[in-house]
């Protein structure tokens, strides 16, 4: 084991040979093979894929809730063995906890670390006040829009301070004109906590909208087809030639 | 003039909650003529029939403050101490002995055992056979425990409440356990929760509370049944009272015990409901 546990090569997140299968009842089913990239420190990576490429099932590997068969996901060189505080997560249904105000949802993980009273309401309200919330601290959410809502699962995942923040199609229910306000915030959010962001999502535009680089997903199982970076300047305009390449690029890949 | 204005005005602001009492208002009218046509319906069925065969609602209001009035003594329990109550009252606070442990005792005992069967699969795997062959079994069939090991009293009748609140309680909240999104815990792991036991408290228990609160407000029903059903058997309270009463062929006081029953159930059904209410604030 001794011998195992070391990076193999520099990055951030380190995805090292990961092959996944399912059993299933006749079988199994094979989900990954063979996925190998890796992320720097204060990047924003985009993973796009095929449907049944395997993006969530990577994504929830990365995130430690799902074991892989082979192969070893490494954080700043310790190998994920589980969830943690480490990884901020995101999910696409939100995952908020509808029993506890905005307030506490987001100071839930602060809780955990046994933090006192007052330096989590401190925490929390300046989360809050970054995702642009303030003033809706004391409502449930069943009272918010579906944006709002995932403002409030990005204020809790970085309340704890993550190492890196983990994404899986956050933006994927909710309509095309809050996504691209959600878009501008989180890569503020982005800019001024210097976080390394790995972002899931099946939308191009998405991921040339965000990303320094784009890892694409495809066949099935699924492996790394290619890593496309964006080299375009922030803020990014759709309607720019060059964005409708790097469009045009992705889709063919995952095509 | 000027006055004429104002009220305009004001009706306009408030025409919302006028449109909302003016259908409460309509509601009630409305439950009173029904319950007034009910009670002449009865009134004129039961005029032509003896008492001890359908007693009037008037004859059933008069035995009512009868019982509601006539001077009583109430020993207490184990302690012997005496009070002195009314009837009516005397035999409520003896079903109330054993209604309040019973629901207490089983209704905890059950929420705590569906919380943890629902929880661990371990648990879950060994005691399902057990749990799936008692539980339909009425809580009155249990009658001869509670007669052998406590006798007919009230701590046997508390023991049959106490079987009718635990199933209850303990399906309600198995099933809000079950019931608690694998994501909602990957979300609290995902956080640091870490361990079962702040899993559980933290995340478990607050997320299958609505279910929770679903079986203690059945079982504070439920358990009113169970209370009449236990007391036939002898045990003082209102339940014996209905059919003591009966068997002395005064249906009059007999009806007028079952309303007891009727108005202590709609007190405490409704108290519960502001607590529930209060409680779930958050519900969608």
């Amino acid at each position: 084991m001794a011998g195992m546990s070391q990076q193999p090569t520099d990055g951030k997140i380190v995805v090292d040979g990961i092959d996944k299968q399912f059993r299933s009842g006749s079988g199994t089913v094979e989900a990954l093979r063979d996925v190998n990239f890796a992320v720097e420190e204060g990047e924003f990576v985009c993973i796009i894929g095929s449907s049944g490429a395997g993006k969530t099932t990577l994504f929830r590997i990365i995130a430690g809730l799902e074991e892989a068969t082979d192969g070893t996901v490494w954080l700043d060189g310790e190998p994920i063995e589980g969830p943690g505080t480490d990884r901020g997560m995101v999910f696409q249904e939100y995952g908020l906890f509808p029993w506890r105000t905005v307030l506490k949802n987001v100071t839930f993980g602060l809780e955990q670390r046994g933090l006192d009273k007052q330096a989590r309401l401190e925490r929390a309200r300046e989360m809050i006040e970054l995702v642009g919330l303030d003033g809706f601290e004391d409502s449930y959410p069943k009272e918010l829009s579906g944006g709002m809502k995932q403002r409030v699962g990005i204020a809790r995942a970085l309340a704890v301070d993550p190492e890196i923040l983990l994404m899986d199609e956050p933006f994927g229910s909710v309509d095309a004109q809050t996504k691209q306000r959600l878009h501008e915030e989180l890569l503020d959010i982005w800019s001024a906590t210097n976080k390394t962001v790995l972002f899931v999502t099946h939308d191009v535009d998405e991921a040339v909208t965000l990303a320094d680089r784009v890892v694409v997903l495809t066949g099935s199982p699924g492996s790394v087809h290619e890593v496309v970076e964006i080299d375009l300047d922030r803020p990014r305009s759709r309607t720019d030639d060059a964005f409708a390449g790097y469009e045009q690029r992705l889709r063919d890949a995952i095509e | 003039m000027s006055i004429d204005t104002s009220t305009d005005s004001e009706s306009g602001l408030f025409a919302d909650e006028e449109l909302l009492e003016s259908g409460s208002r309509r509601r009630l009218l409305r439950g009173t003529v029904g319950t007034a046509v009910f009670l002449l319906i009865w009134q004129v069925a039961a005029m032509p029939v003896p008492t001890y065969l359908l007693p009037t609602p008037l004859e059933v209001a008069q035995a009512f403050i009868v019982e509601l009035t006539a001077p009583a003594t109430f020993t207490v329990p184990l302690l012997g101490a005496e009070f002195t109550l009314t009837r009516m009252l005397v035999s409520l606070t003896d079903s109330l002995y054993h209604y309040i442990p019973g629901l207490f005792v089983g209704g905890a005992a059950g929420i705590a055992t569906g919380i943890a069967l629902g929880w661990s699969e371990l648990l879950d795997d060994a005691i399902t056979p057990v749990q799936r062959v008692l539980r339909p079994i009425p809580p009155l069939a249990w009658i001869a425990f509670a007669i052998v090991w406590l006798g007919v009293n009230h701590q046997g009748a508390a023991f049959i409440v106490g079987i009718g609140a635990f199933w209850i309680n303990f399906y309600n909240a198995y099933a809000g356990v079950k019931g608690v999104p694998q994501s909602t815990k990957e979300v609290a792991a995902s956080l640091g929760v870490d361990n079962d036991l702040t899993m559980i408290r933290k995340v478990i228990v607050p997320r299958a509370s609505p279910e929770i609160m679903t079986g203690i407000r059945t079982s504070i029903g439920q358990s009113w049944m169970i209370v009449v059903a236990a007391e036939l058997f002898g045990a003082p309270g209102v339940g014996f009272q209905i059919i003591n009463a009966a068997q002395n062929l005064a249906l009059d006081v007999s009806v007028a015990y079952m309303f007891v029953i009727s108005i202590v159930f709609l007190i405490s059904d409704g108290i519960f409901q502001r607590v529930e209410s209060r409680v779930l604030v958050w519900r969608e």
